[in-house]
């Protein structure tokens, strides 16, 4: 053991003492085998999916907003989506892309569905200047039998698209092309 | 100085010959010879105890460091999350988990998923407005003045049919949560990723 001598022998009570090494080196060995047994790896994320519910009642009636271009996203049938731009009820184009789900592990994703809508986006988008506020909105449509990894599979296809935002001092970051709202009709 | 020398000397464990001290009464020359250390290299060596503290101590450090955060989020066991790439970090904010039939809000039981099932079409999911409701209740009592942010995590099983999310979904966005976040794991996060 590891030992602190002062090198003093006169009388009285000897100074030199052992540090307990073995405890301690227990005690460490108990530690790490603590940290480790109750460490998570796996790190969790999250998916944003706005809903857009009615606010409370207004005294004043509602200002007139300007009616933009919204992608909207369906699911319905088991072989195709269907990718639709409306400004407010007017369909402006509608495009059908086939349903190719690629498994990577347990998961589904669509890339197909991702690449179209990345190109759609730069075709179609409103919102593309880095120093514009506003972000371009997706709504994604499913009917009820879908199971809800192939929901987040095309919400992650819809996040796919990322522009330039400023943020201030010259600086810019990239950030999701849309802002989904996940429709619950 | 001698006795600061040796002093150094113990603190860093140097190998050191063993000297005569077992056994010396024993008759038997071949085993007192082989015990004794006589002949050949010496066999007694002693740990070097300093460098493996050392490294107890840096990787005590380095578990305490990543010992928090997202480790400490409370995933139930039944709900087997689906993965995603274009995901964000996470947030703090009210949990509902649903699994199979099961709702819970932060751990606490909201209702079951039965009814929608059964009548298979979206319902409003009276428990679980309440709880959400109440939780909203206390924050603004906490936090009085600051806009309340809405935020709510939904925690779904992957297998779960889209019905029973829309209904979910639309009870939290009623009860006054609009910004809803699905629970990811990351998925590639090597690749595309974060």
């Amino acid at each position: 053991m590891a030992g602190i001598d002062t090198g003093g022998h006169g009388g009285g009570r000897a100074t030199n003492h052992d540090i307990p090494l073995i405890p301690f080196i227990d005690f460490l060995l108990c530690l790490v085998m603590f940290l480790l047994v109750t460490a998570v790896w796996n790190h969790m994320a999250r998916i944003e999916a706005d809903a857009n519910v009615p606010g409370p009642p207004k005294p004043t009636p509602p200002e007139e907003v300007p009616k933009e271009k919204e992608l909207h996203v369906s699911m319905q049938g088991d072989r195709l989506f269907q990718l639709k731009w409306k400004e407010g009820t007017t369909v402006i184009n509608t495009i059908d892309v086939p349903r190719k789900p690629v498994e990577v592990g347990d998961d589904i994703t669509y890339p197909d569905l991702a690449e179209k809508i990345k190109k759609e986006w730069e075709a179609n988008g409103s919102h593309k200047a880095p120093a514009d506020k506003k972000i371009d909105r997706a709504i994604l449509h499913t009917d009820n039998s879908t199971e809800f990894q192939h929901v987040i599979a095309v919400l992650d296809a819809i996040y796919a698209p990322e522009r330039d935002f400023a943020i201030g001092g010259g600086q810019v970051e990239k950030i999701p092309a849309f802002q989904v709202t996940f429709s619950s009709q | 100085m001698s006795g600061h020398g040796k002093a150094l000397s113990r603190f860093h464990q140097q190998i050191s010959v063993p000297g005569k001290r077992l056994l010396q009464h024993v008759n038997l020359k071949f085993v007192k010879k082989s015990a004794s250390g006589g002949g050949g290299r010496s066999v007694n060596q002693e740990l070097p105890l300093v460098p493996f503290i050392d490294f107890l101590l840096c990787l005590v450090l380095f578990l305490l460091a990543s010992f928090s955060a997202s480790g400490e989020l409370p995933i139930d066991k039944n709900v087997k999350l689906p993965n995603a790439m274009n995901s964000v970090d996470m947030i703090e904010a009210p949990m509902v988990a649903v699994s199979g039939t099961q709702i819970l809000v932060d751990g606490i039981p909201a209702g079951s998923t039965r009814a929608i099932m059964d009548a298979n079409r979206m319902q409003k999911i009276e428990e679980l407005a309440e709880i959400l409701k109440n939780k909203k209740e206390l924050w603004t009592q906490i936090k009085p003045g600051t806009p309340f942010p809405g935020n709510v995590i939904l925690q779904v099983d992957k297998r779960v049919p889209a019905l029973v999310v829309k209904s979910v979904f639309q009870t939290a966005a009623f009860a006054g949560y609009p910004a809803v976040s699905f629970m990811v794991g990351k998925l590639g996060s090597g690749e595309g990723g974060e």
